[in-house]
């Protein structure tokens, strides 16, 4: 499905799927997605949302004060704060488990699987797939031949898709806009 | 990680909900580790009892924690 997307697009992906991780979340959901359009903060996407004042701090802000939809932490589940809190740094140890055993290596084990999916593959939800089908739709219709952080934005701007469409509905981002702003001279790809 | 002063004192807290989900999430990992070296020893034709010994545990307990999984 990720080889039509561009560099960047793959890389807000990947946030997206650490932001999931480290909010403990059972599905990367639109607003994870969203969040990792701000994080990649060098994109189309970001440079869009930016300029409407659409940071990681303004979407984490408005998702707190809509409250929580992540289950709360399972005990059971290897905890990177926990393990922080004795001195273990997860991040490290995964670095230094991936040299000598590969990539993914630690989310492979029957340990970690059967515990719980926060350190391994976090499976997209119903809301965030339809996000990630509509910016390949959008990049089709715009004629472009990759998918990229714009795209995935505009993907995230129809109905239905999760909790990020309200949330940069209420901040001035609509689709229309985005479209249009898109269409300007010297809006890039990336 | 958070600075170290968070983490200093996170680790010296009293707060159980801390302190046991601290050792829960080492128990994990310790699991996950464990499980990769013993099927990369496995894969370099260690023996089970090779295997126990350098986890200082019995051959049996080992072998029946990891012999439908791995081999």
């Amino acid at each position: 499905m990720f080889e039509r997307f561009t560099e960047p697009a793959r890389r807000v992906v990947v946030l997206a799927q650490q932001d999931a991780r480290e909010r403990a979340a059972d599905r990367i959901r639109s607003e994870h997605l969203l969040l990792g359009l701000c994080r990649a903060t060098d994109t189309r996407a970001a440079t869009l949302l930016a300029a409407r004042g659409v940071t990681r701090a303004v979407v984490e802000a408005d998702l707190g004060a809509a409250g929580p939809t992540e289950r709360p932490d399972q005990p059971d589940l290897p905890d990177k704060a926990a393990l922080a809190s004795v001195g273990i740094d997860l991040d490290e140890v995964r670095e230094r488990v991936e040299d000598a055993f590969g990539p993914g290596a630690l989310e492979s084990t029957r340990a970690a699987g059967s515990r719980g999916r926060r350190w391994g593959h976090i499976p997209f939800d119903r809301a965030a797939k339809k996000v990630l089908e509509l910016a390949l739709r959008e990049a089709i219709r715009r004629g472009d031949r990759s998918i990229g952080t714009e795209h995935v934005l505009l993907g995230m701007l129809h109905s239905e898709t999760g909790r990020a469409m309200p949330l940069l509905a209420a901040r001035g981002v609509t689709l229309e806009r985005m479209r249009a702003a898109l269409d300007e001279p010297g809006a890039a790809s990336g | 990680m958070a600075d170290a002063t968070a983490v200093a004192a996170a680790a010296s807290s009293r707060d159980p909900a801390t302190g046991l989900a601290a050792v829960a999430s080492l128990r994990t990992l310790l699991e996950s580790l464990e499980e990769l070296q013993v099927r990369n020893a496995r894969d370099q034709g260690w023996s089970w009892q090779q295997i126990a010994a350098g986890l200082s545990v019995s051959r049996q307990a080992v072998h029946k924690k990891y012999r439908r999984h791995i081999d």
